[in-house]
């Protein structure tokens, strides 16, 4: 009967949810089988994205882990009610006494955090909802400990109330990722990371999809997100827009999201469940997804919502649009013409590859950054000189070389994108173009893990890969140096992209690197990213926050490897009259080679 | 032949022009209203007018009257069409780079001619549609932009300060020179950030961009960002103390000093020439 019931309840709202999420929009079948299977292992099964943060880690994974292994127990009680009696093996018992003990003392951590400690990630998450389950799995085991050491059949009966309960309740609470986690981590990406799905212009109207306006436009992955969310906040902390004061928190987004897919409202996600501006606020820099226990791609939202918003109702910030104009007029962010492209390489004698000429071994794509800022030109100019020096056969495409589409497409632009896509990719594939190496990080990203969708397919190697690959074939042979070096990882090459040892490599060689506290995969965005380079920031503005960072660290020299965390720290830097140089890898490591 | 309800701006070029496309659709009935603009009050008087089409030039006013229209008839509208053949339009999107074929079906029809894509046609007689003051916001008095001043965008000189001026109060030799010169101030987004200045003066790819004759840098270091603000500019003259800074690479003329003498001096020399 108390079965039947909690049963009864749990199956009408999980009907009711798999509804929700069958109503989304197919996504692209996930294949890599292998890939997905690994993920289940460390990220559900061995807590890994928990277990980035100790204490709280170790609290969740003795609760999962202690799940698991008490699973068992309710067959045990359930037998044991109806008056049969089943002895299990001693060695189990004790396992399950263990682990009940470690569950016990996963919930009074859980506690302790919640109300001594506090933390500031459970802002805006429903702090009531999370005592009650705690409360729940603190009495199913003391039940269980009460039942095998004070024994009665009472006590496996209030065993499996509680339990019934806890399985009625689950599915209306946020504590629904019990069963949805494991499936929202196999559906995450496995690889290429830093790619955006493309949207399909070329099907019938009714299966067009403009990013999305209302619930009904999400995707099912997008669906399944919201109902994974336990509003454990790790990634409000790991955001930089939050931590600089912004609207964004990318937790209340996914919360503002799922609870307009539970009220099945057809009102716009933008300005009811998701304020306007918090879409804007984001730098698409992915310390959020890093950050999230249960793979949550808090990225592919806020893309979807921009791209219904700029593509369909042609709302977004004002200040936005003289880039979107330019990259769509002038191939560049800044509206320069492109006959200027290659003038930084003029004097350095660099080959500029001309329709039918035969493929260098290297295309250099240089990137607007590179090409048309001065400050980001340096950069440029030290990889092109140190691939001459090491005798690599490379050339630019110059003129014909053209704004990849990355900031058109993180504003929500995905018209402009894939024009310069395909523009790009007819270019690259005439020339017979195998191997790319990139200056700039969302060039990489997009020459790397986009455009294999629209036909190109490259090996993308950033500078410092490359660089560091001829210092260690000795084909660039860096003097030894004594200053002290901070890196900046860039959020598309270390996070997105996974590129983190070979600038340290050459840092290592060329000077003496100390750290920032927020390095490699955990790093803090300059700000620029997700098109906001062109875009104006409210309240602390997070280079200054970055370049504060960089200056505690006594470093004398703050080291980048793209353009724009170059432009974004620099200014940085002087507007906090920090005393700290600001230069690309490759800038340094020519110098060493003076 | 079907009714076409046009609604023109006396000595409007862009109304004759949506004159030309109305013709083509029917019997047009210019009409146009006196008084002060009052979207609501207007656009009720068109709405209660008889008509197959209702038309307006693709102006600002002309975009946001019929939209009030077509929203108290609960009819589509088409802005920005340049061509209309039976039910399907075409229309320009996203600032002039798209040309978007869609199907028109309202009843009437609610459209405006986007601007510059057809000739004018020669003037017709216009009715003046009497409208009642329904107590909805109106237009009381236009004020320029830049009260007083001249406006950024259309200065003649523009004379502009960075992060090197130090402080708002400093902006005092900047706004010296630009009134001896008949030009406007500007400034740097570090500026505006840092709240000297408002982000109205701001020059550069998401302030204003700006078509002066002259721009004068002043302890601005030339982001690219603030450049593509201040290309328009035929000639660029700027003042720094860091003879490395990428302001000098777009320059016409380089003055490599502080700010803090260098300008003084300029506004004192002009005084002296002009013997005031």
């Amino acid at each position: 009967m108390l079965a039947v019931v909690a049963g009864g309840l749990f199956a009408r709202r999980a009907l009711f949810l798999t509804r929700l999420v069958r109503r989304g929009k197919p996504n692209a079948q996930p294949a890599d089988v292998p890939l997905r299977v690994r993920n289940e292992v460390e990220i559900v099964l061995g807590q890994r994205k928990l277990l980035q943060r100790l204490v709280p880690g170790l609290m969740h994974a003795f609760i999962f882990w202690g799940f698991i292994v008490l699973f068992p127990t309710i067959v045990l009680a359930a037998i044991d009610v109806a008056g049969g009696h089943v002895t299990p093996w001693e060695w189990y018992r004790i396992l399950t006494d263990v682990f009940a003990c470690l569950v016990l003392a996963g919930v009074v951590t859980a506690f302790f955090i919640r109300k001594v400690l506090r933390p500031a990630r459970f802002e805006g998450s429903h702090l009531g909802e999370a005592d009650l389950i705690l409360t729940l799995i603190a009495l199913v085991v003391i039940t269980l400990l009460l039942w095998h050491h004070v024994g009665g059949v009472g006590f496996a009966w209030a065993h499996l109330v509680v339990i019934a309960a806890f399985l009625a309740y689950l599915p209306h609470s946020k504590h629904l990722h019990i069963a949805t986690a494991a499936v929202n981590v196999w559906l995450a990406r496995t690889r290429r990371r830093g790619r955006l799905e493309p949207l399909r212009f070329d099907v019938p109207d009714d299966q067009m999809r403009f990013g999305a306006a209302t619930i009904f436009d999400l995707t099912r992955k997008e669906v399944l997100d919201g109902f994974s969310c336990t509003e454990c906040g790790r990634c409000q902390d790991a955001c930089p827009a939050y931590a600089t004061g912004k609207i964004l928190s990318p937790k209340l987004l996914i919360m503002g999201i799922r609870d307009q897919v539970f009220a099945q409202s057809d009102a716009p996600i933008v300005g009811n469940g998701v304020p306007e501006q918090s879409i804007w606020d984001c730098v698409t820099c992915g310390a959020c997804v890093e950050a999230c226990p249960v793979s949550i791609e808090h990225i592919d939202h806020i893309v979807d919502l921009r791209r219904s918003r700029v593509m369909v109702d042609s709302a977004f910030p004002k200040e936005a649009e003289p880039m979107l104009r330019d990259v769509e007029r002038a191939a560049n962010p800044w509206g320069k013409p492109q006959t200027e492209r290659a003038a930084w390489a003029e004097s350095l004698g660099v080959r500029v590859l001309e329709p039918g000429d035969p493929a260098p071994e290297y295309l250099y794509w240089v990137g607007c950054a590179a090409s048309f800022d001065e400050r980001a030109k340096k950069s440029a100019e030290s990889t092109a000189k140190l691939l001459q020096r090491a005798g690599v056969d490379f050339a630019i495409l110059g003129p014909r070389e053209a704004c990849t589409g990355d900031p058109a497409r993180r504003m929500g632009n995905e018209y402009v994108f894939q024009a310069y896509a395909e523009q790009n990719v007819s270019t690259l594939n005439e020339q017979g173009v195998t191997k790319i190496v990139a200056s700039c990080p969302h060039c990489l990203n997009t020459l790397a893990n986009e455009y294999g969708d629209f036909g190109g397919s490259y090996e993308v190697l950033h500078h410092t890969e490359l660089l560091a690959e001829l210092v260690d074939d000795g084909r660039l042979q860096p003097a030894a140096g004594t200053q002290s070096i901070t890196y900046h990882d860039s959020c598309y090459l270390a996070r997105h992209n996974d590129v983190r040892v070979q600038p340290r490599k050459l840092l290592n060689v060329i000077g003496q690197p100390v750290e920032m506290k927020r390095s490699g995969k955990k790093t803090f965005c300059c700000g620029a990213g997700g098109a906001h380079m062109w875009m104006e920031e409210t309240g602390t503005q997070i280079n200054i926050e970055r370049a504060n960072e960089a200056a505690a660290t006594g470093a004398e020299t703050l080291a980048v490897a793209c353009p724009f965390c170059t432009v974004m720290l620099d200014d940085g830097v002087r507007e906090t009259g920090a005393e700290l140089r600001v230069a690309d890898v490759s800038t340094l490591l020519a110098e060493s080679l003076e | 032949m079907s009714t076409v309800l046009l609604f023109v701006e006396p000595d409007d070029e862009l109304s004759l022009q949506a004159l030309t496309l109305a013709q083509r659709l029917g019997d047009v009935r210019a009409v146009s209203i006196e008084g002060a603009y009052q979207p609501s009050a207007w656009a009720a008087a068109l709405s209660a007018e008889p008509a197959d089409a209702i038309v307006a030039a693709g102006s600002d006013r002309g975009n946001e009257l019929l939209a009030h229209v077509a929203a108290r008839l609960d009819q589509p509208f088409a802005a920005n069409v340049t061509a209309i053949d039976g039910e399907v339009v075409t229309r320009i999107r996203w600032g002039g780079s798209l040309l978007e074929e869609a199907r028109l079906r309202g009843a009437p029809k609610v459209l405006t001619v986007a601007p510059h894509t057809q000739p004018a046609a020669a003037a017709i007689a216009t009715e003046t549609l009497a409208v009642p003051d329904d107590g909805s916001p109106r237009v009381l008095e236009t004020v320029s932009e830049a009260a007083g001043g001249v406006s950024l965008r259309d200065a003649k000189v523009v004379v502009s300060g960075g992060r090197g001026v130090g402080s708002s109060e400093s902006f005092d030799i900047i706004e010296e020179l630009a009134g001896l010169l008949g030009g406007a101030v500007g400034c740097s987004r570090v500026v505006t950030s840092a709240g000297w200045r408002p982000h109205t003066d701001q020059v550069g790819q998401t302030g204003t961009k700006i078509s002066a004759d002259l721009y004068v840098a002043c302890g601005i270091s030339g982001a690219t960002q603030h450049i593509a603000g201040a290309k328009g500019a035929k000639k660029i003259l700027a003042i720094n103390t860091d003879p490395e800074a990428p302001i000098f690479a777009s320059a016409d003329y380089a003055v490599i000093g502080d700010l803090h003498e260098v300008v003084p001096a300029i506004s004192a020399e002009l005084r002296k020439v002009r013997g005031s």
